[in-house]
C-alpha cells in the first residue's frame, strides 16, 4: 500500500512536469512552424478578403502578441481548468475532446485485444518450435507486419473482408461488426515488436531450471507452457505496452482516418491543417496525460500480478 | 496437450463469434434497405458541424436553403426568395416565397429571416465580412438590407451557403438544425456520418426518399471500396485511378463533371524576368493541356482557356491556348533570351531558371509541374521544383524564394466572376501572393464592384478575362471534373459543378 501511494504521488508530480515541458514545446513549435489559422477563420479560398482583413483578425485573436505572452495567457486559462475553445469551430476545446475521446479508447481497447490475440500465440508458437518451420512463419509474420503501412493493410482488408467476401462492413461504428478490420489493422501494426519479445522471453524461461523441475515432477507441457511459463513472460509485454501507448494513440490516427472512425483522428488533422492552436493544444495535452496515465496503471499492475517485483522493491 | 489444444478451439470459438456476430448485422441493414427508399451518400470533407452558417453541409444534405441559389446552368435564380429589388445603391429588398415552413412547422417571414441573417453576422467572420450588411428591416414576407457601401455583388453573395434561413432560436443547432429543406436531421456524429429523413411539410414538394445518410470519409480508395460493396449509393471525389472495377460493373456508373475549380500556374511578378509578358506568354505555350487533361487527369478534366468554368456566360470565348514550343522559343527570343552553347536560354549571360513551388494535397499538380519541367527543358528553360506541404504560407512569407506555382481555386463558387477578380488580382487580394497588378485590370475589377446591372456586370467580367488573357499573370491548365460513382438504383440525380444541393426532393431509387 505504502509502495502505492508512493508510485501515485511521483507520477502525479511527473504529470505536472511533463504538461510543463510538452505543452511549452508544442506552443513553440506550433508557433514557429509556417501556417496561419487566419486564411482558414477568413475563408480566403471562399469569400472576399483582403490583407487588411488578415491584419484586423490577427489582432483580434492576439495572434500578433509575443509567443511567450501567448503561452503565459494559456497556461494561465489551463490552470483554471479552461482549455480555451476551438478557434474554427467555436466550440470549447474539451468538449470536442471530450466527445471523440470514447471511441478513440474504444478503438485502442479492440486493437489491444487484437494485439495480444494475434502476438501471444504467435510469439508461443514461434518460442515452442524454436528454429523450426512453425517458428519460421511466426517470424515471416512480424517482420510482415512491421513492415506494411496500416493504411495499404486496412485497404487489403476492406478490398478482402468487405468487397470481395462480404463479410464486415467497410467502414463507421455502430456494431461489434465494425470494430473487427480497423482493430485487426491497429493489432497487426502493433503486433512485431510484441511476438518478437515474447518469443525472446518464453525461449530463455523454458530453458530455465523452474521448467525443468516442473517437468521432472511430471507436469504436462501444456500446463507448463501456459501456468509457468507465460504468465512470467507477459510481463515484459505489459511494461512495453506502457512505453508503446503513446505511438498507439499517434498510429491510430492513420486507421481512424481509413475506416471513418469517429475518434480524434479526423479531428486532429483537420486542426494541424488549419492551424486551430488551441484545439491542437488540447489534444496534446489529453493524450500526453493519458499517456502518463497509463504508465501508472501498468506501474500499479505490476504490484498486483508479480509480488516478487514488490518484495524486490522493498528489500531494494 | 489437451489444454493446448482446448485454448486454440477457444480462439477459434471467439473468432467464430466475431465474424457470425458482425455478418448477421449486415443482413439486418440490408433487408432494412430493401423496405425503405433510402439512399447512402459517401463524402470526402468531413463536416464538423452541423450548423448551416458554419458548414456547407447543411446546405449539401438538403437541410438548409438560401434566399437565391445558382441553378444547372450556373446561373443565379430565385429559391426562398421568390424575387427581389435594388431600390438604390445600397438597398435590397427581397420577397420571401409565402407557404415556406422551417422543419418545426413554423412559417419563414421576413422576421424570421432577419434573425437568420443576426446570427450568422454574428458567429461567422468570413461571411460578416463579405456581406456588408449595415442593417436589415423585417416587414411581413419582405426583407430590406441596407449594405454599407455600394455592393451589387451581394446578389451573389447570398448563394453562399453560410447565408442559409434557419430557425435563429433552435438549440443545438450545431446536431440539428431546423431549417427549411427537404431533409431534415435525425442524428449527427461529427466528421463521421449525418442521417437524414424528410420533411413531409416541404414548399417545393415532398421528397421521394424516406431517407438518406451521408458518411464522410476522406480516403479516396475506400470511398470506391465501398461504392462498389455496396456500402454506398453515391461516392464523391473518386480518384481516377480507381474508376476501371466501377466502369465495368454494369450495377454502377461514372458521373464527371467539369467543376468550378481551376488548376492553374501562379507567376511572381517580384521575378524582373516574369515581368516581361513574352516570358510569361512562353511559359504558357509550353502548357500541353490536351496532354495533362488525358494524361495526368486519366481524360477528367476540361482545359482550361481562362479562370472560369466554360459554362458560365462571361468566361472566356477564345481556344484555350495551344501547345507551341516553336513559338514560345520564338517569344523567349523576342524577349532577348539567346540559346547559348549547352542549348540553354541566356539573357546577359544568365541562363533562365525559375523555381516552381507545387504541393502535394492535390496529387496531380506535382505531376502538371514535372511535365511543364520537361516541356520547359526541351526549349533550353530551367525550371526547379520544390514541393512545399503548406503552400498558403510559403507563397505569403516566402515570396522572393518561388518564381511560379502550381495552384488551384474555386473562381466563381456562386455564379459570379466578382470574387476571384478581387482575391487573385487586386494588389491587396487575399489570393495575390504573386503581387498581380495590372492597372487596366484594378480598374474593371472596381467597376466591376459598383456595377449592378447583370448585362453590365457580364460585359465587365468577359474584359477583366480578355485582359487575363493578354497580361497572362497566370496560365490556366484545366478545370479537374467532379467524379461521382453511383449505384444504378439511384435515378433522378446528378452531380452539379457547384457542389451545393447534393441532396434533393427530386432523387430516387428503383
Amino acid at each position: 500500500m505504502r509502495q502505492a501511494v508512493s508510485i501515485i504521488s511521483s507520477r502525479l508530480f511527473q504529470l505536472i512536469i511533463i504538461v510543463l515541458i510538452l505543452s511549452f514545446a508544442t506552443f513553440i513549435l506550433m508557433k514557429i512552424t509556417p501556417g496561419d489559422p487566419v486564411r482558414a477563420l477568413l475563408k480566403v479560398d471562399d469569400v472576399i478578403s483582403t490583407t487588411e482583413d488578415k491584419e484586423r483578425v490577427m489582432e483580434e485573436y492576439g495572434f500578433d502578441k509575443p509567443i511567450l505572452v501567448q503561452y503565459v495567457q494559456w497556461l494561465w486559462n489551463v490552470a483554471q481548468l479552461d482549455l480555451g475553445e476551438s478557434i474554427i469551430s467555436k466550440r470549447p476545446v474539451l468538449e470536442i475532446i471530450l466527445d471523440k475521446l470514447p471511441a478513440t479508447v474504444a478503438l485502442s481497447v479492440g486493437g489491444v485485444i487484437a494485439l495480444f490475440v494475434i502476438a501471444v500465440p504467435l510469439g508461443v508458437i514461434g518460442a515452442v518450435y524454436e528454429g523450426k518451420w512453425p517458428d519460421y512463419i511466426s517470424r515471416w509474420f512480424a517482420i510482415l507486419g512491421a513492415s506494411i503501412p496500416s493504411f495499404w493493410l486496412g485497404l487489403l482488408l476492406i478490398y478482402f473482408f468487405s468487397l470481395k467476401w462480404n463479410l464486415l462492413p467497410v467502414m463507421g461504428k455502430g456494431t461489434l461488426a465494425h470494430f473487427v478490420l480497423p482493430s485487426i489493422t491497429l493489432g497487426i501494426a502493433m503486433a512485431p515488436l510484441y511476438i518478437k519479445l515474447l518469443r525472446e522471453r518464453l525461449v530463455s524461461t523454458l530453458q530455465s531450471t523452474y521448467i525443468e523441475s516442473a517437468y521432472a515432477r511430471g507436469l504436462g507441457r501444456g500446463r507448463i507452457l501456459l501456468f509457468h511459463a507465460l504468465r512470467g513472460s507477459l510481463i515484459p509485454l505489459v511494461t512495453m505496452f506502457g512505453l508503446s501507448i503513446g505511438s498507439l494513440l499517434g498510429g491510430i490516427t492513420v486507421i481512424e482516418i481509413l475506416f471513418s472512425w469517429p475518434g480524434m483522428g479526423e479531428m486532429i488533422v483537420q486542426a494541424v491543417m488549419q492551424r486551430d492552436y488551441p484545439l491542437i493544444q488540447g489534444y496534446i495535452m489529453v493524450v500526453g496525460v493519458l499517456v502518463v496515465m497509463t504508465n501508472l496503471i501498468v506501474d500499479l499492475l505490476y504490484l498486483l500480478i508479480d509480488p516478487q517485483i514488490r518484495h524486490g522493491r522493498e528489500i531494494s | 496437450m489437451k489444454s493446448k489444444k482446448s485454448w486454440v478451439f477457444s480462439i477459434f470459438i471467439v473468432m467464430l463469434l466475431i465474424i457470425s456476430g458482425c455478418s448477421s448485422g449486415n443482413e439486418k441493414e440490408i433487408s432494412k434497405e430493401s423496405t425503405d427508399k433510402s439512399v447512402t451518400m459517401l463524402f470526402s470533407f468531413a463536416s464538423k458541424t452541423m450548423d448551416p452558417h458554419q458548414d456547407w453541409m447543411g446546405v449539401r444534405a438538403g437541410v438548409a436553403e438560401t434566399l437565391v441559389r445558382i441553378d444547372e446552368n450556373l446561373e443565379i435564380q430565385p429559391w426562398l426568395a421568390e424575387a427581389w429589388e435594388k431600390k438604390d445603391e445600397k438597398t435590397w429588398t427581397f420577397k420571401i416565397r409565402e407557404g415556406v415552413t422551417f422543419h418545426d412547422g413554423s412559417p419563414v417571414d421576413g422576421e424570421a429571416v432577419k434573425a437568420s441573417f443576426e446570427r450568422v453576422l454574428e458567429t461567422n467572420e468570413a461571411i460578416s465580412s463579405s456581406l456588408k450588411i449595415e442593417s436589415m428591416e423585417a416587414d411581413g414576407q419582405e426583407i430590406t438590407f441596407v449594405n454599407t457601401e455600394e455592393y451589387p455583388a451581394f446578389l451573389s453573395e447570398l448563394v453562399h451557403t453560410n447565408t442559409s434561413i434557419v430557425k435563429a432560436d433552435a438549440e443545438n443547432m450545431g446536431e440539428q438544425p431546423v431549417a427549411t429543406g427537404p431533409f431534415k436531421v435525425t442524428s449527427f456524429t461529427s466528421e463521421t456520418e449525418v442521417n437524414l429523413e424528410r420533411y413531409e411539410d416541404y414548399w417545393d414538394g415532398v421528397a421521394k426518399l424516406d431517407q438518406v445518410k451521408i458518411k464522410f470519409n476522406s480516403d479516396g480508395n475506400v470511398r470506391a471500396l465501398a461504392l462498389q460493396s455496396g456500402e454506398a449509393d453515391i461516392a464523391y471525389h473518386l480518384p481516377p485511378e480507381s474508376l476501371e472495377p466501377i466502369e465495368s460493373n454494369n450495377k454502377l456508373r461514372v458521373e464527371s463533371v467539369p467543376s468550378l475549380r481551376v488548376h492553374f500556374l501562379l507567376y511572381n511578378n517580384a521575378n524582373p524576368a516574369l515581368q516581361d509578358v513574352d516570358v510569361r506568354k512562353a511559359l504558357d505555350l509550353l502548357v500541353n493541356r490536351p496532354v495533362a487533361v488525358e494524361e495526368i487527369m486519366n481524360g477528367h478534366a476540361t482545359e482550361a482557356a481562362g479562370p472560369f468554368n466554360p459554362n458560365f456566360a462571361f468566361a472566356s470565348e477564345t481556344e484555350p491556348t495551344s501547345y507551341d514550343p516553336e513559338k514560345a522559343e520564338e517569344l523567349l527570343k523576342e524577349a532577348g533570351y539567346k540559346k547559348n552553347a549547352d542549348g540553354k536560354m541566356e539573357r546577359d549571360g544568365e541562363v533562365l531558371t525559375l523555381k516552381l513551388a507545387t504541393y502535394p494535397g492535390r496529387p496531380e499538380l506535382p505531376l502538371l509541374a514535372q511535365y511543364l519541367q520537361g516541356e520547359a527543358a526541351s526549349v533550353g528553360v530551367n525550371i526547379e521544383i520544390v514541393t512545399i506541404e503548406n503552400i498558403d504560407s510559403y507563397l505569403w512569407e516566402q515570396q522572393d524564394e518561388w518564381d511560379m506555382v502550381t495552384y488551384s481555386n474555386l473562381t466563381a463558387p456562386r455564379g459570379d466572376g466578382g470574387y476571384f477578380l478581387n482575391v487573385a488580382y487586386l494588389p491587396d487580394g487575399a489570393l495575390n501572393p504573386g503581387q498581380i497588378n495590372i492597372p487596366e485590370l484594378n480598374k474593371l475589377t472596381q467597376q466591376l464592384n459598383t456595377t449592378a446591372d447583370p448585362e453590365k456586370r457580364m460585359e465587365l467580367q468577359k474584359k477583366a478575362v480578355n485582359v487575363i488573357r493578354k497580361e497572362v499573370p497566370h496560365s490556366f491548365i484545366l478545370h479537374p471534373h467532379i467524379i461521382v460513382g453511383v449505384n444504378d438504383r439511384v435515378k433522378d440525380w446528378e452531380p452539379g459543378s457547384e457542389e451545393y444541393y447534393l441532396i434533393t426532393n427530386k432523387m430516387d431509387v428503383k
